[in-house]
């Protein structure tokens, strides 16, 4: 809405620390014209809250391996897990078996649910009969192109 | 009705949330230095290595693979803790950090089912939500609700969650079957004393004469006999539980942003901190400090950060946890809150007659005793504060032995859990690396080799 100010307070996050905000209060100069800013709010958007909505339960950890790149997934991209959102088919799990964590696609395959990844290599694993449990749902990937 | 969430094994399971294959492992977690065992897990307990077990005993084991030792890492533990706390500040009205794993919650105007009930879920969420396993005891006061939750520890029936009344046969028959030395704020020497006068289980010390206790022991320990009536009537910092921690903690006049506020506030109570330490001759492996806004401001933007110092040898020094504070806060001040609570809790008490010396990292050469000493006796003749510290100078290197720390999964970019897409990923890539590490050594020790003849 133009010309009113907005008053935003961002989730915050735990350990780290939000992004500074741009202040648009200063003059410009002495002799020149008053910032046609000076009357909004600064309010940078923060990307901690676009992508964690609970930041005591968001973890993030590092892809490794090479068998979920055809859903995006890629060999040292940055994932932000969720644990607390309630698994659904069609999320990208992190989840424990066999003392290992893994990332796999929750989905069905031949009508019972399976941990799926892209690669032919590895084959679906079904989840009846096995130890497999739920470590937290991944919310976003980030792949850095630059670093 | 107050509750006490109390994390088992709090150091193991924060390591286990993050290598699960930790999981049903003897792990034990060990002292600043590699020093000694301060945490076990249950299976760890089952192979009877006590508590405080120094780490070369334990080297074999280790070798062996039969045993994980781990040492601290108080990064990790600190920012679990920070999320407990705020899971549970999102779910109860009231609630009071105890300990690093230790966190009171206050359910005024709940009834019993409803208590027992959020106790449960409670209970499931912070193990689903953090991966860490919790008990919750549930009572009127502190001093039962203590009790309620080692019952909730010990007995596997109550599955975690148990809640005592003040009144009632579950209470009756607990207190007969606890010794009075296990309630809490009755030290070792307390319980002694009351054993002479007949009270040897916490049910006599309930059934005794209020006046007679005040009277003979002290204003606390009569408190402690009311309460187990299940008459709330002990502050949270009136029981400081000698060798466990030390907490200073007040809120302000007026709400602050400013950091020398904040900070002269933070070194006030961390010279009180430091004066309670010396008093009962113990001496801390942590220091934390914690800040709180005022969270009936719902207009104002929250924040309640906490911040964890590992010393690099145990110490009773006040400049020593000066400087430790100094660094908590630079962490977690951000300028654009107004904080109403500032605190420090000294953590992982040693007593300072038995600790163990560190061969590698000697104490620092500028400890003093008889300047503290000095300090403490004009202190105590001529009233608080008479001698403070100044600003201390410049920052002393932190830097602590710790051969077997995980990495600090949460707060450092560069050492997050790393996660597999198959399995054995994780392994595959750490084997690479491995020989790319080999291989870069042998190819540098061959142009070391090669050197001297060209």
């Amino acid at each position: 809405m133009p010309g009113q100010s907005f008053h935003f307070t961002p989730a915050l996050p735990l350990s780290a620390q939000p992004l500074p905000h741009l202040t648009f209060l200063g003059r410009a100069g002495f002799s020149g014209f008053p910032s046609p800013a000076q009357d909004y709010e600064p309010c940078t958007l923060d990307l901690n809250t676009r992508l964690v909505k609970h930041p005591t339960q968001t973890f993030y950890v590092t892809a490794t391996g090479d068998s979920m790149e055809g859903w995006g997934i890629f060999e040292g991209d940055l994932l932000v897990v969720d644990r607390g959102i309630e698994p659904r088919l069609g999320h990208i799990l992190v989840a424990m078996l066999e003392g290992e964590v893994l990332i796999k696609r929750y989905s069905l395959y031949q009508g019972t649910p399976h941990l799926c990844s892209t690669h032919p290599h590895y084959p679906p694993l079904p989840l009846e009969g096995s130890d497999c449990k739920l470590w937290g749902v991944v919310r976003a990937v980030i792949h850095e192109y630059v670093r | 009705m107050i509750g006490l969430v109390d994390a088992n094994n709090f150091y193991v399971s924060c390591e286990r949330v993050f290598q699960p294959h930790l999981e049903g492992r003897p792990v034990g977690v060990m002292s600043n230095n590699d020093g000694c065992v301060i945490a076990r897990s249950a299976e760890l307990k089952a192979l009877d290595i006590p508590m405080g077990t120094p780490a070369f005993k334990l080297e074999g084991l280790r070798q062996r693979g039969e045993i994980h030792l781990l040492s601290s890492n108080y990064e990790l533990y600190g920012d679990v803790s920070a999320r407990l706390a705020q899971l549970l500040r999102d779910a109860c009205p009231e609630i009071a950090p105890y300990s690093i794993d230790e966190m009171f919650i206050y359910l005024d105007g709940f009834t019993t089912q409803q208590c027992e009930a959020l106790g449960k879920q409670l209970r499931q969420r912070i193990r689903r939500h953090l991966g860490l396993p919790v008990c919750v005891g549930l009572a009127p006061t502190h001093t039962l609700a203590k009790l309620a939750n080692h019952l909730a520890k010990q007995d596997p029936h109550y599955e975690g969650v148990c809640l005592l009344q003040g009144q009632g046969h579950t209470t009756e028959a607990l207190l007969k079957r606890t010794p009075v030395g296990s309630v809490w704020g009755v030290g070792r020497r307390l319980a002694e004393r009351l054993a002479i006068g007949d009270i040897n289980t916490a049910w006599d010390l309930r059934e005794s004469d209020e006046k007679w206790l005040r009277k003979r022991f002290s204003v606390v320990l009569a408190r402690t006999a009311l309460e187990l009536r299940g008459t709330p009537c002990l502050e949270m910092n009136a029981l400081d539980q000698p060798r466990q921690r030390i907490m200073t903690s007040r809120s302000f006049g007026q709400p602050t942003g400013e950091f020398a506020e904040v900070h002269n506030a933070l070194r006030r109570h961390a010279q009180r901190s430091a004066e309670k330490l010396r008093e009962q001759g113990s001496m801390a492996r942590a220091v934390m400090v914690f800040l709180n806004t005022n969270r009936h401001r719902r207009d104002q933007p929250q924040y309640f950060p906490q911040a964890l110092i590992p010393l690099h040898s145990p110490s009773d020094d006040t400049r020593v946890i000066l400087e430790a504070v100094r660094q908590g806060l630079e962490q977690i001040h951000r300028p654009r809150f107004r904080f109403m609570k500032a605190g420090v809790m000294l953590l992982d008490l040693v007593d300072a007659k038995e600790h163990q010396l560190s061969l590698l990292h000697p104490p620092a050469r500028d400890r003093h005793p008889f300047l503290m000493a000095t300090v403490d006796q004009i202190n105590q003749q001529m009233g608080q504060g008479t001698i403070s510290f100044g600003m201390t100078d410049a920052p002393a290197a932190w830097q602590l032995r710790c051969a077997h720390r995980s990495n600090r999964f949460t707060t450092r970019w560069d050492e997050l859990m790393k996660v597999g897409t198959h399995p054995g990923a994780v392994a595959a890539a750490e084997a690479k690396e491995k020989a790319k590490q080999r291989e870069q050594h042998t190819l540098a020790s061959a142009k070391r080799r090669a050197q001297p003849r060209a």
